[in-house]
């Protein structure tokens, strides 16, 4: 290097390095803030839930589930049809056949299957491949990813809640003879089902994340999650058959598939044909309400709580 | 020259993934020697060498190893050392471990023994009782290399093997990888890096899109590229009486003044310019300071090729 | 074949993982002591309903085996280790053989003393009765472990289609639709046990044992057939 007279180096001369134009340009226009991010990583969430732009086999898992849960609702419908036809115009209703108020009861084990195997696509594979780094370093905070992550499946569960019920709905107002007279009588039973259906789908979404939130390996969190409800429910039943009076009430409250299938009860004023059987069924729905709250609220917040803290 | 059976035979194989054709109608031979694979990414430099290391199957063509079908035959291992591009080791394990395991899967005899050389090669012996999950990426890469060499395999497959190493480990390695050769074994090398490829291999094989573009020594490709003129660098006291001189040579092209004064000479026929370049300079009593080819390079192959 | 069935024996373990399966394990048991200090002494066919086929056979069983089989294959897929393997000088069922039978090695355990502790305390003590729930317990592992292998090969996906079989096939179909019992490895396990203690179980209907083991057979070796076909033709990442 060339020094001046004061002794102190000169730059390098022109001609030593050339910057040539292939063509990049900075990004000139205008940059969206927070909320952006946060719509991104919701509408990501939906994406990657419903397998949407990844090519046909990422979509047969969440498709077959929507499906059955519909074609329970479906079958449901053509049983009531099927037993107004035969049998007489409101022979569903006095054969007691499931209806609107049954359906969480029944489906409720494949909506928790369902969460149990999407969900932990939405959070594992983001920690595990380090991507949440990537998303921190925007102006995104952990919160804000979980809380729009949550809010992405909570979407998509609400579809699979909804969509049955709102077929069973469409199914028996059009079997019946009179649609127009059915739809009077009934509508009721519309928001009743959405809901119903927002509770079983908070609570699914809620535990379904936290599990997720505690593993990496999206296998551990769903056989964790299936076994905790496939297994909850004969544990809890068989145990509480045996203990008698308050005990065997609040073990049957430990039955995690039931918990929303009793605010579901509560909201149709009817006992399902799942929880008729249980001996929780018998404490008065206050406290049955609360109980869910507190199943989904808890879990809201120790999730939350897991991602607030995450720095890139 | 006794024509050898080539170590590894490629006969016009392609591999699609539905409608995208990753490997297309590929034929060459490798002999003894050591290799270098080389292509831009997604080139299908490794889609490539997995299909011959029998990992992933053609759509068309066959691929033989030792004169074998190298897909489906596990014995063939034996004499196949294989390293892949992506971390593979398990984090759990010590390095020696990890080494001993693979020794024991292809049936080494005197284990231990090899293992110990197999480590002292790449120069872990140090780090050796150490589990893979403390080590640096340059170390477990090395260690996998070891793993990779603990049988002793007459042909080694490497895909993308300096890949994080750093200087020093480049040139140990480098130093490594010829003295392998010269011991008669067949070494591959896949890498994006020309200066890896340029240095080490005897002959290039590149690949763009999926299509061989060229192979053989580079020098010889670059000599094959006729159709483009080599570019050869002249600085000198007086460049444009010079260059006036220079442009009444048939053999040269055109020639260029570049803003610091240095002559570029296009031409096809760098020998005639080698000779008649020095005589004008003298007969016109200008001083040479400088005559180098700008285009001798893999680099300069590489571009081309790629543009093309 | 013994490096790669230790390998996997070491890949499986992890603390909590043991630590849930130990607890699955125990809930049948704990349901067994409690219902024999009860007063109302269940029938067997409800018992054997509700816990040994409902709990045991199916759900704690597949689910405990699933959890482990998936690290077998799937894991090392996910991880791209698999090719360690595969590049080895063994024949593929040298690959396949060790990684199952580390598979059965880890959940028989469990499964086993759950069985064997369950049906102690509830027939109480009857050995002939307790080694049948026990030894059907084992063939239950056995078939789903093979079967969950294959699955870990095949597709990414296996918890997500494991989970769907577990649930709607063999605890939701299978309950009721009596075709679905000849296809159902909870129902053969189930006829192990019955066919292993005809005195008892005498009245329940199920398949023959004959039958049975004869199936059993087929899914452990067909599956296992299956497993090293896949391997030897798939692309290992």
């Amino acid at each position: 290097m060339t020094t001046d007279t004061s002794g102190r180096p000169n730059a390098p001369t022109t001609g030593s390095g050339t910057v040539f134009d292939i063509g990049y340009q900075n990004y000139t226009g205008p940059r969206e803030g927070r909320q952006r991010a946060r719509l991104a990583v919701f509408k990501d969430g939906i994406r990657t839930a419903l397998g949407l732009g990844r090519g046909g086999r990422a979509k047969i898992l969440p498709w077959a589930f929507i499906a059955i849960l519909a074609l329970i609702g479906l079958v449901m419908a053509l049983m009531a049809g099927a037993a107004d036809r035969f049998v007489g115009p409101g022979a569903a209703e006095r054969l007691n056949l499931p209806s609107h108020s049954d359906y969480y009861g029944i489906a409720s084990i494949i909506l928790f299957v369902f969460a149990a195997v999407v969900a932990p696509e939405l959070l594992c594979r983001d920690r595990r491949d380090g991507v949440i780094n990537l998303y921190l370093v925007r102006p995104l905070t952990g919160s804000d990813y979980v809380i729009a992550r949550w809010s992405a499946f909570l979407v998509v569960m609400l579809a699979a809640a909804w969509l049955p019920q709102i077929i069973l709905f469409s199914g028996l107002s059009m079997g019946d003879p009179a649609p127009v007279g059915y739809l009077r009588e009934h509508w009721l039973d519309v928001p009743r089902f959405l809901l119903a259906g927002l509770a079983v789908a908070a609570y699914t979404t809620t535990l379904a994340m936290l599990t997720a939130s505690f593993t990496t390996r999206r296998a551990y969190a769903s056989v964790f999650l299936v076994g905790l409800f496939l297994i909850s429910t004969p544990f809890t039943t068989g145990l509480a058959s045996e203990v008698e009076g308050a005990g065997g009430q609040w073990i049957s409250m430990f039955n995690l598939t039931n918990i929303p299938v009793h605010v579901n009860d509560y909201i149709f004023g009817e006992l399902s044909a799942i929880t008729r059987e249980a001996p929780a069924a018998t404490l008065p729905a206050s406290v049955l309400t609360a109980w869910y709250f507190a199943w989904t609220l808890i879990p809201a917040a120790i999730l939350w709580f897991r991602y607030r803290r995450l720095t890139p | 020259m006794i024509d050898v059976q080539p170590v590894i035979r490629v006969d016009g194989v392609s591999r699609w993934f539905g409608s995208v054709v990753a490997v297309s109608d590929v034929t060459f031979d490798v002999r003894p020697g050591i290799t270098g694979l080389l292509g831009p990414n997604g080139a299908g430099k490794t889609t490539l060498l997995r299909m011959i290391t029998g990992l992933a199957g053609t759509s068309s063509g066959t691929i033989e190893v030792f004169g074998q079908r190298v897909r489906d035959n596990p014995p063939l291992y034996r004499r196949m050392g294989v390293m892949s591009e992506h971390e593979t080791v398990y984090g759990f394990m010590k390095g020696r471990e990890f080494v001993r395991m693979m020794g024991r899967l292809r049936r080494v005899t005197n284990l231990e023994a090899a293992v110990d050389r197999a480590i002292e090669l790449v120069d872990l012996t140090d780090a050796a009782h150490r589990t893979l999950g403390t080590y640096s990426r340059g170390m477990r890469q090395r260690m996998r290399l070891a793993a990779t060499l603990v049988h002793d395999p007459e042909l080694l497959i490497l895909d993308e093997p300096l890949n994080g190493a750093d200087p020093r480990q480049r040139v140990h390695f480098q130093g490594l990888l010829r003295t392998l050769a010269a011991e008669g074994r067949t070494i591959v090398l896949s890498s994006h890096i020309l200066e890896e490829v340029e240095q080490l291999a005897d002959t290039v094989l590149l690949i763009v899109n999926g299509k061989l573009a060229a192979s053989g020594g580079f020098r010889a490709i670059r000599a094959a590229l006729n159709e483009r003129p080599y570019h050869v660098r002249v600085i000198c006291d007086a460049p444009r009486e010079l260059a006036a001189a220079i442009v009444r040579l048939d053999s040269v092209d055109a020639v260029n003044i570049d803003p610091d004064g240095a002559i570029i000479v296009l031409s096809r026929n760098v020998r005639d310019v080698q000779i008649e370049l020095p005589r004008l300079a003298r007969a016109k009593s200008i001083s040479l300071r400088r005559v180098e080819p700008l285009d001798d390079s893999l680099e300069s192959v590489f571009g081309y090729l790629v543009e093309r | 074949m013994g490096t790669v069935y230790w390998l996997t024996l070491r890949q499986m373990m992890g603390r909590w993982r043991l630590l849930i399966m130990t607890l699955l394990a125990a809930m049948p048991v704990l349901i067994a002591v409690i219902t024999l200090r009860s007063s109302r002494a269940p029938r067997v066919e409800e018992f054997e309903l509700v816990v040994f086929s409902g709990m045991l056979a199916g759900s704690i069983a597949p689910l405990v085996v699933l959890a482990i089989a998936t690290a077998a294959f799937a894991n090392e897929i996910e991880d791209r280790t698999l090719a360690n393997l595969t590049l080895a000088p063994i024949r593929r069922w040298q690959i396949v053989v060790p990684k199952l039978l580390a598979t059965i090695t880890i959940a028989a355990p469990f499964i086993a003393t759950s069985a064997f502790l369950t049906s102690h305390v509830a027939f109480l003590g009857d050995v002939k009765a307790t080694m049948a729930v026990t030894v059907s317990s084992l063939v239950a592992v056995s078939l789903y472990a093979s079967a969950f292998v294959w699955l870990g090969l095949v597709t990414t996906q296996a918890i997500g289609v494991g989970l769907l079989y577990i649930v709607l096939w063999e605890g939701f179909f299978s309950g009721f639709v009596s075709g679905v019992r000849l296809l159902s490895i909870r129902h053969y396990s189930i006829a192990w046990m019955h066919g292993l203690d005809q005195r008892r179980f005498a009245a329940m209907d199920s398949l023959s044992l004959t039958v049975a083991i004869v199936t059993s057979i087929i899914v452990f070796g067909g599956f296992l057939l299956l497993s090293v076909r896949r391997l030897r033709r798939m692309d290992v990442p």
